[in-house]
């Protein structure tokens, strides 16, 4: 009986185990910033960035595949392994990217809590400073692993999405059409948006995430294919939540000509599940995804900049051999907070912009991740194979040149 | 001590450069001619000790290949110039030098380093070079944030000075890559207590990790393995496999290894078993059986057990025997012929009893209720020894076997397991 207890507590770990970086990244990527980003693509352009969305999956499965590599081969960090081979102004330069994108991100965690619970009528100035007290305290006090799995499971909420789509019944044709059909306006909200859903869905922190998750598991290049296929498992959820986020809020918004002011207004693709009770459900969504990421961005952000420059990290550290480390942590707390906090501030467009800002950084973080991949000092007969360079390449050259119409379509008004 | 030595050394030394002051700086022959710039210096790694400069690595302008000077033909090595004693035609430049030369830029500049003195694990900013007993050497290795400005060329930042330089002295310090030997960084990491090596392996990278403890004694890397997290032991043991594995568990205690395997799936954990020696293996899957809060759970099988039939002095002698690989002997544990259990005796009778005299006449009667089994629960352990005073209880299976034993220590082990 005692044995049977233990297999099976054994099985239980097993399947935890299995749910690992690739998904925990996947579920954390559809954050405030990913909904918010989300919605405005079906909200205000219908369902014709789906061929976007198709391409970046495979570039999602592809960075994340290299990310997991590399950790396995040279069983290091991203940072650390930046800091060795690209010397040490190259890795202040990663490191300033990384921490800006990072920020945003943060930030659009907290616009997140403030929108969400606006939806039950709290105040932004009092929900928003509990809610970086709550993130500080938890983070500090060392229940890092619970709360971050109570957050998941919470997060795991956009199945709804799922659900309400095939109560909505949209069309499945037009959409599957448009995810074979590329479209392009050159226009500034159209780039904007782009960049933004690309943005959201990869991930300079993912990149760095899922690099130190398998090391810090001590997964070996035995692992390799399990991980592979996590990953990929991974990606593909991640997308298929997007998707049908995507045709929700196209089917409800989009053909009513309704644009996204704020949470209220996102809430509205969750009616046909769930009618009255769609503010309270997307107010309950938002904001576990929101403090999920507001729990993971800070301590991943700290712990690589560490990393990099030698600094001394972990809870485990007193404050005065920490103070670095902590000090890093409650910088990308407390400036995000604050800035949510700026009257007037627009909290969508906080949310969306923060995903265009990790859009755009993210192509000179891939670059790192393509040297190293392809030195054959570091990653001997692991490097990578033509296809993935392909699509990575195509991925990153994509994004430098969106960013490049982005900005000569807003100098020229293109709106 | 050695820093504040250091120190000293250093301030003497006023205007000497930091390595990267001087990397990438142009080289000039005796007639200013310029032959090429710095692209890295070369040293001859010794444990302990300052070591001189060999060789510079000259990266000479349109040329692939890299050149080396033996260091005895520089004249002037500062931040603001580095020249050479003669025209450049009359240096003997080298196109290859020894493997075994750890290049300072390349082998040292962002990695990795132990600081002994700290037992902890730094990364390197910058280094100090400066003249010792009439030789170039590194003195120090700059591991502060002051450094690291300084290789990032922004040290204006720091407007009114307030950060301070922190050198690690060199001696004190091991680099972990590069061709210096291991064992030869072993041989300074001996001299650490165990739980400052396991710091160290926490902090570094799995590569570094499985180098250094693999390349110490079975004996000193047990030591270690037991020190550091279940989880990073968990990562070690299954990083090199049951076969390696083994080498290193077979000087772990018992306990200690069941306690891993219960962590490990079933599967997994009858492989890695399998490759202990039988009575190890026997005891480890005595013990993996029992939960962990029950005395079966908790007892431990290293202890002193001697023969009733034996003299003190044997007695005394296995004590003797024994007593590096146990953590502490308070009694010893008699049994007859077929193993069953007869009773205490403790370390203080040992030593005040007539050597000759047989253990038997000196086991006391002793209450059967005083003997724990293993399927007791905690309350009932905590219960038993309380009443009977006992700082360690035995074992015992239905039989009266001896199965093993049971101490304050490990109770309270297990009531503060983070203590």
């Amino acid at each position: 009986m005692k044995n049977i207890f233990r297999k099976f507590k054994m099985r239980m770990i097993l399947l935890f185990g299995i749910v690992g970086p690739g998904i925990i990244a996947a579920n954390a990527d559809n954050d405030a910033g990913g909904i918010a980003t989300l919605s405005t693509v079906g909200a205000h352009f219908g369902t014709s960035m789906l061929w976007v969305l198709l391409l970046i999956t495979f570039s999602l499965a592809i960075t994340q595949e290299m990310g997991v590599r590399i950790g396995l081969v040279t069983r290091q960090g991203l940072a650390g392994l930046i800091r060795e081979n690209f010397g040490i102004r190259w890795t202040a330069f990663a490191m300033i990217l990384m921490l800006i994108a990072n920020m945003g991100t943060v930030t659009a965690e907290f616009a997140g809590v403030a929108s969400a619970l606006s939806l039950v009528g709290l105040n932004k100035y009092i929900v928003v400073p509990l809610a970086a007290l709550g993130v500080w305290f938890i983070l500090y006090k060392g229940s890092f692993k619970t709360t971050q799995k109570i957050f998941l499971i919470f997060s795991s909420f956009y199945i709804v999405y799922i659900i309400n789509a095939f109560i909505i019944g949209p069309d499945f044709g037009q959409a599957v059409k448009d995810a074979f059909t590329p479209h392009l306006e050159f226009t500034t909200p159209f780039l904007m948006t782009m960049i933004a859903l690309i943005g959201t869905t990869i991930t300079p922190w993912g990149q760095f995430f899922i690099q130190s998750y398998v090391v810090d598991k001590g997964l070996a290049l035995k692992d390799y294919k399990a991980e592979k296929t996590e990953v990929y498992i991974g990606a593909f959820i991640t997308d298929i939540v997007s998707f049908f986020i995507i045709i929700s809020t196209a089917a409800t918004l989009y053909v009513h000509g309704i644009r996204i002011d704020d949470a209220a207004d996102a809430a509205i693709a969750l009616q046909p599940l769930v009618g009255e009770a769609a503010e309270f459900l997307f107010a309950f969504g938002l904001f576990s995804a929101s403090m999920l990421g507001a729990f993971i961005l800070p301590t991943a952000t700290s712990y690589s900049i560490c990393e990099a420059f030698g600094w001394e990290s972990g809870f485990d550290t007193t404050w005065k051999n920490g103070k670095i480390f902590y000090g890093i942590i409650l910088v990308s707390i407390v400036v995000p907070a604050a800035l949510v906090l700026i009257p007037g501030i627009d909290l969508i467009k906080i949310m969306i912009w923060s995903q265009d800002m990790n859009g755009i950084l993210l192509p000179f973080i891939l670059i790192f991740v393509m040297k190293i991949i392809n030195n054959k000092e570091i990653m001997g007969e692991y490097t990578n194979k033509p296809i993935g360079n392909i699509v990575a390449w195509i991925t990153i050259i994509g994004l430098i040149a969106a960013t490049v119409v982005l900005v000569v379509a807003s100098f020229l008004g293109l709106n | 001590m050695a820093y504040v030595k250091m120190v000293k050394t250093v301030n003497s030394l006023n205007g000497m450069p930091y390595l990267s002051q001087l990397l990438d700086n142009k080289i000039m022959d005796s007639a200013d001619t310029v032959i090429g710039r710095l692209e890295d210096i070369l040293v001859m790694p010794k444990p302990n000790e300052y070591v001189p400069l060999e060789f510079l690595v000259v990266k000479v302008k349109g040329k692939k290949e890299f050149d080396y000077i033996p260091y005895e033909y520089v004249e002037t090595f500062t931040s603001n110039e580095i020249s050479l004693k003669f025209l450049a035609k009359k240096i003997p430049f080298q196109k290859t030098v020894d493997e075994k030369f750890l290049h300072l830029r390349k082998h040292v500049f962002d990695q990795q380093i132990v600081d002994l003195s700290g037992a902890r694990v730094v990364r390197v900013n910058d280094l100090r070079i400066g003249n010792f007993s009439g030789e170039m050497c590194v003195l120090g290795i700059d591991v502060s944030t002051k450094g690291l400005l300084r290789r990032l060329k922004i040290e204006w930042l720091d407007l009114f000075d307030l950060l301070k330089v922190h050198l690690i002295d060199w001696r004190e310090a091991q680099p972990l890559q590069g061709s210096l030997k291991l064992d030869k960084v072993v041989e300074n990491l001996q001299h650490l207590h165990p739980a400052d090596l396991a710091n160290i392996i926490e902090d570094l990278n799995m590569k570094h990790r499985n180098n250094l403890v693999q390349s110490l004694g079975a004996q000193n890397a047990a030591n270690v393995f037991e020190e550091v997290t279940p989880e990073l032991q968990k990562i070690l043991i299954k990083h090199w496999g049951p076969r390696k594995s083994s080498r290193i568990l077979s000087q772990v205690s018992a306990e200690e290894i069941a306690d891993l395997m219960k962590t490990l799936p079933e599967d997994e954990a009858q492989t890695f078993i399998s490759y202990l020696k039988d009575n190890k293996a026997k005891n480890v899957k005595t013990l993996i059986e029992y939960e962990d809060d029950t005395a079966g759970g908790l007892m431990t099988t290293d202890f002193v057990s001697a023969h009733l039939d034996w003299t003190i002095v044997r007695a005394i002698n296995e004590v003797k025997k024994l007593s590096n690989t146990l953590r502490s002997i308070v009694y010893i544990y008699v049994i007859d012929d077929k193993g069953i259990f007869c009773g205490p005796v403790s370390m203080r009778t040992l030593l005040i009893s007539s050597h000759r005299k047989k253990l038997s006449s000196l086991v006391k009667d002793f209450s059967i209720s005083s003997v724990l089994h293993p399927e007791y629960k905690l309350d009932k352990i905590i219960e038993i020894m309380t009443k009977y005073d006992l700082y360690t209880s035995a074992v015992v299976d239905e039989n009266n076997k001896l199965l093993g034993v049971v101490s304050i220590d490990d109770i309270m082990r297990h009531l503060f397991p983070h203590a």
